[in-house]
């Protein structure tokens, strides 16, 4: 493994694929920043940009650009509570007051510190865990991944939000999983007789309607006014906040790769997490949203591990751990390229390169972000009237290019509406890309699972690791539900005895 | 002067030199412009690889420019109903694979080979059956095993449309051998699913499990083909079995039905010289499509496709 790692940094470490990350770095953080831009419409833009490029080259530039956007949300999100990416969302809850008081410089350095930790956490757990998913990746088989998507699944619970609107959402993906001609035996589903329906509702539209195109209707319809800022200086390494937040940065990181890792739960959901639990352990909740080092230190560490994380499933299984990474493993099948649990086996050589070069991602985020954030400030003048459009573009063209197809265009603009008043409401949206994406997953598996034990649904308890996962799953959505009603009914007993 | 040519070239059976002479005449200002070719599969695959390494090799032989568009949606049927839905004048070619013939014979693609005319056909991929040698030593055992245990056996493939569930519905049809099939959605799934023990075996082509059969994972056990493979020749084939099966993957171009045979000959012609290319040779030898002829022209292969069609439907509706 570390001679594959260090054969990995030695093709990195070619001029021209320095050149390569370096760029990549500068687009991820450009893109980053930018509100509405997100890792994923830039993946998007950028798959027909490397499709004439080598896999090596193509895919350590899409990911190090999947890194740096992850990074580089917080800037908008602590000077002008204009979080550029969906993880940096928690940044701007204890970033921005910081920004208000002047110290927009230590702010800035927490977090560019908190992501490079998170970072290379994550991307230490990457390179040692992947081979040993990879391993027992084999022993996977269909009623593993049945018990797997259904764990994902479960996810819907701990969303935040109400569950019940968790749920519709989750139904919602689900139901549109399951348009298009059913896998297994051919048959068309909700398709109308229309072709475009036929394979089913793309991904990429969904996402990008919902997210992208739903952003860029609120911000223009609620008519943001950007403050100038004033001179911004950034201090990274400051020995009393580094012993301060060194708790919270280690436990946030930690959980951010274990969140990552696990399929269909992303970065921004690590990043809620992570800043609750630091809220918990802290000594001083009290001092949270109103400035807190450890309030910024905890989700950016845990949203860049977490990142990484997601990366492990689709090495070693195939299986995307967030919306980018479902991207990427696109991308990696329109380079012909196989992805599943022989991938780490049939293309060692691009994966630990592309591992290498997220290790260095990490240092060259802290080595140029100074210079760029001193760039940005200026760059954020753009008015929303002017970056919007452009946003709205960049969607219409990343979604056509996907399968040169019209009507993928309009769907996504309809899902842009659906997001956008979703929105109003409070809707978690993430939901129904978790339904979308693990829907055809438990749907195809569950009856492939039925075909191999010729309908006999105990092969689900007697292999051990669908066993298992089903056992987690059923002990976390019962906590889920139990611990708010007891929670309820503590609160309703204090009331009753006051 | 179509249905003139079209008698001319069915009483003398010399399509190939006819074309040659009438491409003089008639056909001088073909192309009129640049083409465009819709690949009936996703970007990266084998069809999609078969359409760019084809393109700069006409590019030269026609002296015109081309672009590639994917079509994957719909198993292609997109990219088959825009070229039937093109002008008829050889400017738009659909390249696709044996999966137009399957997904139409399954119901699932519109567009029928009366709205489409083959131009040629230029792969042709080689059928096998695919198992774990740790498992099934050879074909005899797993025969054994098939028919000892009726209904156990459950072979892997993509979706239930696809040439590899042909294969299993004509070897089951042909040999007798009661198993059971389950789609996947991507050939690696299934290639897992085998490694790991999960099923018994998948049906794929020979191109694809190189790598694997080195290592000694997997191992073709039973060829689709009239003769051994002199590359492989301890692996047994159906013919030598008793039964006639011989289809594999194929691949090939096609263009609206209405388009002048002037113009369907000069490009058969055009793709017939790169076929002979030491060029294109090259290439179907580096990803090891060179088993078994892949050159068909426009009539025989038209023929090939209806007698797939008749067999595949009548294998389906025997489901």
């Amino acid at each position: 493994m570390l001679d594959s790692f260090l054969a990995g940094l030695s093709v990195v470490l070619q001029p021209m694929n320095l050149l390569i990350l370096t760029s990549a770095v500068f687009i991820g953080f450009i893109g980053g920043a930018l509100p509405g831009i997100s890792g994923v419409i830039l993946v998007v833009i950028l798959l027909p940009v490397t499709y004439g490029m080598e896999p090596t080259q193509a895919f350590m530039l899409l990911t190090a650009i999947y890194g740096s956007t992850v990074f580089s949300g917080l800037i908008t999100a602590i000077l002008y509570r204009a979080p550029g990416t969906p993880e940096a969302v928690m940044t701007s809850f204890d970033g921005y007051p910081m920004t208000q008081q002047g110290e927009a410089g230590k702010a800035l350095g927490i977090g560019i510190l908190s992501s490079a930790v998170g970072g290379l956490v994550g991307t230490i757990a990457l390179i040692v865990c992947t081979p040993l998913l990879a391993s027992v990746a084999l022993k996977f088989s269909s009623p593993e991944y049945f018990a797997l998507a259904i764990l994902g699944l479960t996810v819907v619970a701990s969303l935040g939000g109400r569950l019940i609107l968790g749920l519709i959402g989750a139904a919602m993906g689900l139901f549109i999983a399951t348009i298009g001609i059913d896998p297994l035996t051919g048959v068309s589903r909700y398709t109308f007789g229309n072709l475009n329906l036929s394979e089913g509702v793309g991904l990429i539209p969904v996402i990008v309607g919902l997210f992208a195109v739903s952003e860029v209707m609120k911000r223009s319809l609620d008519g943001e006014v950007h403050q100038p800022p004033t001179r911004v200086k950034v201090k990274i390494f400051d020995m009393p906040i580094l012993r301060k937040i060194g708790v919270t940065l280690s436990r946030s990181s930690l959980l951010g790769v274990i969140i990552g890792i696990l399929p269909g739960i992303g970065a921004s959901t690590a990043a809620m997490v992570s800043y609750s639990e630091t809220v918990r352990w802290s000594k001083h909740p009290e001092q949270f949203g109103k400035g807190a080092a450890e309030g910024i230190a905890a989700p950016e560490s845990a949203n860049n591990a977490a990142a990484m994380g997601a990366l492990v499933p689709l090495f070693a299984l195939g299986i995307p751990g967030s919306g980018t990474t479902a991207i990427i493993l696109g991308a990696f099948i329109m380079h012909g390229l196989q992805p599943g649990p022989l991938f780490m086996m049939t293309s060692a050589d691009l994966i630990y390169a592309v591992f290498a070069g997220l290790f260095i991602v990490n240092f060259m985020i802290l080595a140029f972000s100074k210079p760029f954030i001193a760039l940005f400030t200026r760059l954020l003048n753009v008015p929303y009237s002017v970056l919007g459009p452009i946003i709205i573009m960049c969607c219409i063209v990343g979604t056509y290019s996907v399968s040169n197809s019209m009507f993928d265009v309009w769907l996504m603009l309809g899902f842009g509406v659906l997001g956008y008043l979703l929105e109003k409401i409070d809707f978690p949206t993430v939901s129904i890309i978790l339904g979308l994406v693990l829907g055809p997953i438990a749907e195809s598996e569950l009856r492939r699972t039925l075909s191999m034990s010729q309908g006999d649904l105990s092969i689900l308890l007697s292999r051990p690791i669908s066993a298992t996962l089903l056992i987690i799953s059923v002990v976390l959505l019962v906590a889920a539900i139990a611990v708010p009603l007891r929670k309820r009914a503590r609160i309703r007993a204090t009331a009753s005895r006051s | 002067m179509s249905i003139k040519s079209c008698l001319i070239a069915g009483a003398t059976g010399l399509t190939l030199i006819w074309g040659s002479s009438a491409m003089a005449e008639d056909t001088s200002d073909f192309p009129a412009g640049p083409l465009q070719f819709l690949v009936a599969a996703g970007a990266g695959g084998g069809t999609d690889n078969f359409a760019r390494t084809v393109k700069p090799m006409l590019e030269k032989t026609l002296d015109t420019r081309i672009t590639v568009i994917n079509l994957p949606s719909a198993s292609g049927a997109l990219a088959h109903q825009r070229t039937a839905n093109s002008k008829a004048d050889g400017h738009t070619l659909d390249f696709a694979s044996s999966t137009l013939v399957t997904s139409l014979a399954a119901g699932q693609n519109p567009t029928g080979l009366d709205q489409l005319t083959p131009v040629a056909r230029m792969q042709s991929d080689v059928m096998t059956l695919i198992v774990d040698p740790d498992k099934y030593p050879d074909f005899a055992a797993f025969k054994a095993h098939a028919e000892a245990n009726p209904g156990k056996v459950i072979i892997g493939g993509t979706h239930a449309a696809s040439p590899d569930r042909m294969a299993f519905l004509s070897f089951a049809d042909a040999s007798g051998l009661d198993m059971t099939f389950i789609p996947y959605d991507e050939e690696g799934s299934v290639a897992a699913n085998v490694m790991g023990g999960n099923i018994d075996g998948m049906f794929g082509e020979i191109s694809s499990v190189l790598s694997y059969m080195e290592s000694g994972e997997m191992m073709p056990i039973l060829v689709f083909a009239e003769e051994r493979l002199s590359n492989f020749p301890d692996i047994p084939t159906t013919v030598e079995n008793g039964w006639d099966l011989t289809d594999g993957n194929e691949r090939g171009i096609f263009v609206n039905a209405e388009t002048p045979d002037t113009i369907v000959d000069a490009l058969e012609n055009a793709l017939k010289t790169v076929y002979d290319s030491e060029e294109y040779q090259q290439y179907e030898e580096r990803v090891n499509l060179h088993y078994r002829e892949g050159w068909l022209g426009s009539t025989d292969y038209r023929q090939k496709l209806e007698e797939n069609y008749e067999l595949y439907k009548r294998l389906l509706e025997n489901t």
